[in-house]
């Protein structure tokens, strides 16, 4: 079989995949539990919180309201992200709803190679985490532009390079994990302990800056809080600087470091380029033991076959 | 030509010996029907046949080629399963677009086939319909049109119509046939259904894993079922004749019913005692006599 033609059919079983998770209403409202989540919280107590904490370290200093607006919303939609592009992640994946409907042993029996078809799950799941992270996105560009707008290209630029990352740092663990379940109730319970507990550990329901020592060693150990601060640098930092016009350069590091546009790794900062290499090279070593898993399987049913 | 070939073919789940040194071959056209209660082994066989199952030891050959070069056979191969493995969420044109791809079809190609097979199946009315909101045997015409939507030689079926009414069995059957006239399509049958393993032109009979029986069914019916005198006008004489020869009879309201061994012996019976019948008829033992035969088991009791 050709490569043009296995190419084809990796493009349509991507589609199919990308189609089938749309389709299934239960599965993508799922999925959106924590943006929901954070809204609602954001709604209910977070807003004020925050605007509370950020006028107490400026206080003395007047604030334009559109600047507060504008910081407290870049927070909710970099934290709404942040969750997104992992719980999206882990909720939108196809290979086990397929094993679970048996529609895998159709492609079994179909002139399909198993590498197409485990692409295929990865690419949709991507492609599908993608669509939604890009959609709430616009939402809360939209957003911003209403209360009040500072991001740069090069920013913007940022958060869509970290977008892709993260999403497909998230995708390939997902993958990761259901190359080993058949399992509906596993894939149910890793789906509702990753919403749940995702938004803690990464920092998006409470800045890192709020947890005790232990915790924030902790969380600066996972690749996934280096791309929760790299979201926060992307919605935050123009604010910072259009607040750094009447602020002391002090004052401006202080907020930074209290609601994580900055993080410190053992009481060493991390810089920007820092941050996306962290996340970067995570998602290379992820990719790398995804594909050595996948290898070692191909093997060992290699290995089945000629035992016989 | 043996377009299906299978030797010594072994498959055990731990201590279960599922599938225990089986042979048979099926030829190129022929509806070959594989008979034996659930868990027998036929589907096990199925599955090692279209790659799902590894076998243990044993040789199989499909099209020409050796089950290990498994991406040769599956071109050639359609199958339905037991229950639809289809996406319950997409449409019929969605399901059977993705799946005719795989077969490096072209978008013609595939609009060709769909409307070939569309017509013959009157699947029009259904086509944009999501799956689910079909009927059971609408589903079992959109499984069978998945299968051959790229004109396999040959199509498996692995008890296509269990769970079907029997107007649908009916239809579904009909539809088969009508392909098997057209297009010299070879058709390896898994059932329990009596009546699906009678119209076959060669049935294996498997139990526990292994084969107990093979032939046509004429054949296995004249080697393992007994033949019937059914009378429903005759003299009460007959009875002293019966006792004392003891031959076995069943006897009801509306008929008599006189057990043969085989059709030779009901003749020479009713040669020589001809007067005192006047309205009959010789039935051939069923093929659920084969099953109990050489099973000692009532494929009724399981299913």
């Amino acid at each position: 079989m050709s490569k043009q033609s296995e190419l084809k059919k990796l493009a349509y079983l991507t589609l199919r995949n990308i189609k089938l998770y749309f389709k299934d209403k239960m599965t993508f409202l799922v999925s959106l539990i924590t943006p929901l989540i954070l809204l609602l919280l954001f709604i209910a107590f977070l807003k004020s919180t925050y605007q509370d904490r950020l006028l107490s370290i400026t206080a003395g200093f007047e604030l334009d309201q559109s600047l507060i607006d504008a910081f407290t919303g870049g927070w909710l939609f970099s934290s709404v992200l942040a969750t997104s592009c992992i719980t999206v992640a882990f909720c939108s994946g196809m290979m086990v709803i397929d094993k679970i409907n048996k529609a895998n042993v159709d492609f079994i029996v179909s002139p399909v190679k198993k590498s197409t078809l485990q692409l295929s799950y990865v690419l949709s799941n991507l492609f599908s985490t993608l669509i939604i992270a890009l959609v709430l996105l616009v939402i809360g560009l939209i957003y911003l532009a209403f209360v009040g707008f500072y991001i740069t290209f090069v920013d913007f630029l940022l958060i869509l390079f970290n977008i892709i990352i993260t999403s497909l740092f998230g995708t390939i663990l997902a993958n990761i994990i259901w190359t080993f379940t058949h399992s509906q109730g596993v894939v149910s319970g890793v789906c509702t302990l990753v919403s749940a507990l995702y938004g803690f550990i990464c920092g998006a329901y409470m800045p890192i800056s709020m947890m005790g020592q232990g915790m924030q060693n902790f969380v600066s150990l996972l690749p996934g809080t280096y791309a929760t601060v790299l979201f926060r640098y992307g919605f935050l930092n123009g604010i910072l600087n259009e607040m750094g016009k009447t602020l002391p350069q002090g004052m401006i590091e202080g907020i930074a470091s209290s609601f994580d546009v900055k993080l410190s790794f053992f009481g060493s900062e991390v810089s920007m380029p820092g941050l996306v290499l962290v996340i970067t090279i995570s998602t290379i070593v992820l990719l790398g033991i995804f594909l050595l898993i996948n290898g070692l399987k191909k093997r060992k049913k290699h290995k089945k076959f000629a035992n016989k | 030509m043996h377009i299906i070939e299978i030797k010594n073919l072994k498959k055990h789940f731990g201590s279960t010996k599922a599938v225990d040194g089986i042979s048979f071959s099926v030829e190129e056209g022929d509806l070959f029907a594989f008979l034996g209660l659930n868990g027998a082994g036929k589907s096990t066989t199925i599955n090692i046949l279209v790659g799902v199952l590894t076998k243990d030891s044993g040789e199989c050959f499909v099209n020409g080629f050796s089950i290990d070069e498994i991406s040769k056979i599956l071109p050639s191969i359609g199958i339905v399963f037991q229950s639809s493995v289809l996406d319950k969420n997409l449409s019929v044109y969605d399901n059977l677009k993705y799946r005719a791809m795989l077969y490096g079809m072209s978008k013609k190609e595939f609009e060709e086939n769909l409307k070939f097979f569309t017509e013959k199946l009157e699947l029009q009315e259904i086509i944009k319909k999501q799956l689910n909101k079909l009927s059971g045997g609408q589903k079992r015409k959109v499984d069978i049109v998945r299968a051959l939507l790229h004109k396999p030689k040959i199509l498996i079926l692995d008890e296509p119509t269990t769970g079907l009414d029997p107007k649908t069995r009916k239809l579904v059957w009909d539809m088969i046939n009508k392909l098997r006239r057209e297009t010299n399509l070879t058709v390896l049958l898994t059932t329990h259904y009596m009546e699906e393993a009678s119209i076959a032109d060669n049935v294996v009979i498997i139990d526990s894993g292994k084969i107990v029986a093979e032939g046509s069914p004429l054949t296995l019916k004249n080697k393992y079922a007994s033949d019937y005198i059914k009378a429903y006008k005759y003299d009460e004489k007959i009875f002293e004749i019966l006792d004392k020869t003891n031959i076995p009879y069943k006897k009801d309201k509306k008929s008599l019913e006189i057990k043969f061994k085989n059709t030779e012996k009901a003749k020479n019976f009713l040669v020589k005692y001809n007067t005192l019948f006047k309205d009959i008829e010789i039935v051939k033992g069923s093929m659920d006599d084969v099953f109990l035969a050489v099973t000692g088991k009532e494929l009724k009791e399981h299913v």
